[in-house]
C-alpha cells in the first residue's frame, strides 16, 4: 500500500507543498508538521516484529523442550539400568538365599547401581530432591551392609535372622527405583505431550495477536480515511477552512493533511475569484433594470429643459424656477440610483461589521426593484422589529438576497408572489431571513444539486448556475448557512441563516465545525 | 395650427404628463394626462382619443396592454409606446401589436411633437 508515499520519505520540516509561497508557512500547515512522526510505514513494521518476536520466543521454547526432553530420555535410560541393576542385585541374593549360589554377583550388581546413582546424582536431585537421593543411596548402603552381613553368617540360622531386614530395604529399594523410573517416565510423556499441544496454543495465540494487530491498524487507518472522506465532502460543499491535526503523531495521512489544505487554499482562491465574477454578472443583470430606472428621472430632467428651452422668453420667472427645481430633484434621482449600483458593484474585500437587517434587505430589493416590477410581481416584506443586527459584509450579503430574489422572480409567472421574512432562529445566535415565492417548486430530484456550482435549469443566457453555489460559499464564509424547502407546484422557501453579532467570533468557531 | 385633435398620455412618472400636457396644448390639441392606466382606459371608454402616447412600463396595465385595448375599443386611434429603453425586441412587438411608432426615452418635447404630426397626416388620409 501507499507506495507512492513511502517512496517519497519526507524528512520532517522540510516544506512538503509544492509551494509556490516559498517561505510563507501556514499556520494550519505548522500545526501538521509540528507532530512527532508515526509513519504507518513505522506501525506496520511494529506490528511485524511484535508477530516476529513471539514466533521466535515459541521457537526457542521448542528448541529448548525438545533438548530437555532428550536429556529427560538418556536420563529415563539410566534410571532403567539403575533398576534393572538392583534388580538383578535382588535376584542374586535370593539365590544365594535359595540355593547357596554367589553373593559376589549381586554385590557387583548393587556396586553398578550405585555407580549409576552417583553419575546421575544432580539430575536426581534436581528431579527428586536432595532429600531423596540422599535416603536413595542410604538404603543402597543399608542393604549393601545386610548383605554383607548375611555373605559372612556362617550358619543357615543366622541368615535367616538377616532375611526380613534384607527383605525390608531390598524391597524398599525396588519399590523407591520403580517408583523413580515411573515418575520419569510420566514426566518425559508430560514433556512430549506439552511440546505436541504448543504448536496449537502458539497457532491460536498467534491469530488472535494478528486479528488484534490487525484491526487495531485497520481502525487506525480506515477512520483516518474516513475522516479525509468527510473533508472532501465538505470542502465539496465549499466549507474552505483548513485541516487542522486531529492527532497526537504525524504519518502519511498529515503529508494528506498538508496536501488538502494546499488544494483547500487554492480552491479558495478560485472560489473569490468565482464569486467576484458572478457579481460582476449580477451587476449587468441589474444594470438592464437600472438602465430603465435611470431612463425615467432622465426623461422628466429632458422634457422639463426641453420645455424651458422652448418657453424660455414667455414663462414667469416662477414658472421657471419650478422647472429648474423639478430638474434638479430628478437629477439627484439619477444620482441615488448610479450610487446604489456602484455600491454594489465596488469591488472590495470582505469587511465584516454588525448590518442592520431591514437596512440590507431593504438596500436589496432597491437593486432588484426593477426586475422584480418587470416581472409584475408582488414583493412583499414584513420584518420583525429590533431584531439584533447580523454579521457580515454588505455588499456580500446583498449579493446573497439579490441573488435568492432573482431566482424567485425567475420562477414566477406575472402576477406571483415573494414574501421576504425575517426571525430570529431557533438556533440561538442566529437570524432566519426566508424568502418564499409561490411558483413552480423545484422537482425533488434536483433539490440536492441547486447549490451545485454551474447546475442551472435555465437557458444559457438567463442563468450560468452559480447564483445558489456563490451564495451558499458566502453565507457559510459568514458562519451561517442557506437551506432550502420546496414542494413542487407550491412553490419554494430559502432560509437564510445568519449569526447575530451578539455572538464574538462566531465566524471561526461555526467555519471549524 | 388648431388640429384639435385629442391626444392621451399616460405615464406612471408624474412630471411626464405635467411637462407633456402645455407642451403639446401649444400645438391647439386637447391633451389629457394620466399616471394609473386603468383610469386612462375608463376614460377612453367614455370618450374616444385620436392618439394616445403611453409609456410601455406600468405598474399594473403595461403599455402593450393598454395598445391592445385602445385599438379594440378604437381602431383609428393612432398609439405611440414610450419605451425605457430602447430594445428592438420590444419595439417590434409594440409595432406587430399595432402600435403606430414608438420613442425611447429620454426625448425632448419636440421629438414626440415630430411623431405626433406623422400620425395626425396618417389621420388626415
Ligand atoms: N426559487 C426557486 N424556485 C425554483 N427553482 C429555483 C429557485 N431558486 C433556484 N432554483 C433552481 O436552482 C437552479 C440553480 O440556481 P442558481 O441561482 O445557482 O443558478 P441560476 O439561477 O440558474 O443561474 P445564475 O444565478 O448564475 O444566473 C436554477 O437554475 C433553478 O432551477
Ligand atoms: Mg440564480
Amino acid at each position: 500500500m501507499n507506495m507512492t508515499v513511502q517512496d517519497n520519505p519526507m524528512p520532517p520540516g522540510s516544506p512538503n507543498t509544492p509551494s509556490r509561497e516559498l517561505g510563507k508557512e501556514y499556520l494550519e500547515d505548522i500545526a501538521l508538521k509540528s507532530r512527532p512522526v508515526i509513519s504507518i510505514r513505522f506501525r506496520l513494521f511494529l506490528a511485524f516484529l511484535v508477530i516476529f518476536a513471539f514466533s521466535m520466543i515459541v521457537a526457542l521454547w521448542s528448541i529448548y523442550a525438545l533438548s530437555g526432553i532428550q536429556a529427560k530420555i538418556l536420563f529415563l535410560e539410566a534410571a532403567g539400568d539403575y533398576l534393572a541393576e538392583i534388580q538383578q542385585a535382588r535376584r542374586f541374593e535370593k539365590n544365594f538365599l535359595l540355593y547357596g549360589t554367589n553373593l559376589e554377583d549381586s554385590m557387583q550388581h548393587l556396586q553398578t547401581a550405585e555407580e549409576i546413582l552417583q553419575k546421575n546424582k544432580n539430575t536426581i536431585e534436581k528431579i527428586l530432591g536432595r532429600n531423596s537421593i540422599r535416603g536413595m543411596s542410604l538404603q543402597l548402603s543399608n542393604y549393601h551392609k545386610v548383605l554383607e552381613k548375611v555373605g559372612e553368617a556362617g550358619d543357615t540360622d543366622e541368615r535367616n535372622r538377616y532375611e526380613p531386614e534384607l527383605r525390608e530395604y531390598g524391597g524398599q529399594l525396588v519399590s523407591d527405583a520403580t517408583n523413580f523410573v515411573e515418575k520419569e517416565r510420566e514426566a518425559v510423556e508430560g514433556a512430549l505431550s506439552l511440546s505436541r499441544r504448543v504448536p496449537f496454543y502458539f497457532l491460536g495465540i498467534l491469530m488472535v495477536l494478528i486479528i488484534v494487530i490487525t484491526s487495531f491498524l485497520v481502525k487506525n487507518i480506515l477512520s483516518t480515511l474516513n475522516r479525509f472522506l468527510e473533508y472532501t465532502n465538505r470542502i465539496g460543499e465549499g466549507d474552505f477552512s483548513p485541516i487542522l491535526p486531529k492527532r497526537k503523531y504525524r504519518d502519511e495521512f498529515s503529508q494528506l493533511g498538508l496536501a488538502f489544505n494546499h488544494m483547500i487554499r487554492e480552491l479558495d482562491k478560485r472560489h473569490k475569484i468565482l464569486i467576484e465574477s458572478h457579481k460582476l454578472r449580477a451587476v449587468g443583470t441589474l444594470v438592464a433594470g437600472v438602465a430603465h430606472e435611470l431612463n425615467n428621472p432622465l426623461n422628466n430632467t429632458m422634457l422639463t429643459a426641453g420645455l424651458l428651452e422652448e418657453d424660455f422668453g414667455r414663462l414667469p420667472d416662477e414658472e421657471k424656477l419650478d422647472l429648474v427645481r423639478d430638474i434638479i430633484k430628478e437629477t439627484d434621482r439619477s444620482k441615488v440610483i448610479v450610487r446604489h449600483l456602484l455600491d454594489f458593484a465596488r469591488a472590495s474585500e470582505y469587511k465584516i461589521v454588525a448590518m442592520d437587517l431591514e437596512k440590507l434587505l431593504e438596500g436589496s430589493i432597491r437593486l432588484v426593484h426593477n426586475r422584480v416590477k418587470l416581472a409584475k410581481i408582488d414583493l412583499q416584506i414584513k420584518l420583525t422589529p429590533d431584531l439584533p443586527p447580523v454579521h457580515g459584509d454588505e455588499q456580500a450579503l446583498q449579493q446573497v438576497f439579490i441573488n435568492l430574489i432573482l431566482n424567485a422572480v425567475d420562477a414566477l409567472p406575472p402576477k406571483g408572489k415573494i414574501a421576504i421574512t425575517d426571525s430570529k432562529s431557533s438556533q440561538g445566535g442566529f437570524i432566519e431571513i426566508k424568502i418564499t415565492d409561490n411558483g413552480a417548486g423545484i422537482p425533488e430530484h434536483i433539490l440536492p444539486r441547486i447549490f451545485d456550482p454551474f447546475f442551472t435549469t435555465k437557458v444559457k443566457e438567463k442563468g450560468t448556475g452559480l447564483g445558489l453555489s456563490v451564495s451558499q460559499g458566502i453565507v457559510r464564509r459568514l458562519g451561517g448557512n442557506i437551506t432550502v424547502e420546496s414542494r413542487v407546484g407550491m412553490g419554494t422557501t430559502f432560509t437564510v441563516l445568519l449569526p447575530t453579532t451578539e455572538v464574538p467570533s462566531s465566524v471561526s468557531a461555526a467555519a471549524d465545525s | 395650427m388648431n388640429r384639435n385633435l385629442r391626444i392621451m398620455v399616460i405615464d406612471d412618472e408624474n412630471i411626464v404628463g405635467k411637462r407633456l400636457k402645455p407642451a403639446l396644448e401649444k400645438d391647439g390639441d386637447i391633451v389629457e394626462a394620466f399616471t394609473d392606466a386603468r383610469k386612462a382606459l375608463e376614460r377612453f371608454s367614455e370618450q374616444q382619443f385620436d392618439i394616445v402616447v403611453s409609456d410601455i412600463r406600468m405598474d399594473d396595465i403595461d403599455g402593450l396592454e393598454v395598445l391592445e385595448q385602445v385599438l379594440a375599443r378604437s381602431e383609428k386611434t393612432k398609439v405611440i409606446i414610450i419605451t425605457g429603453y430602447a430594445t428592438v425586441e420590444v419595439a417590434q412587438e409594440a409595432l406587430v401589436k399595432g402600435a403606430f411608432d414608438f420613442i425611447a426615452k429620454p426625448f425632448k418635447p419636440n421629438d414626440l411633437r415630430s411623431i405626433i404630426d406623422k400620425a395626425a397626416k396618417e389621420l388626415d388620409k
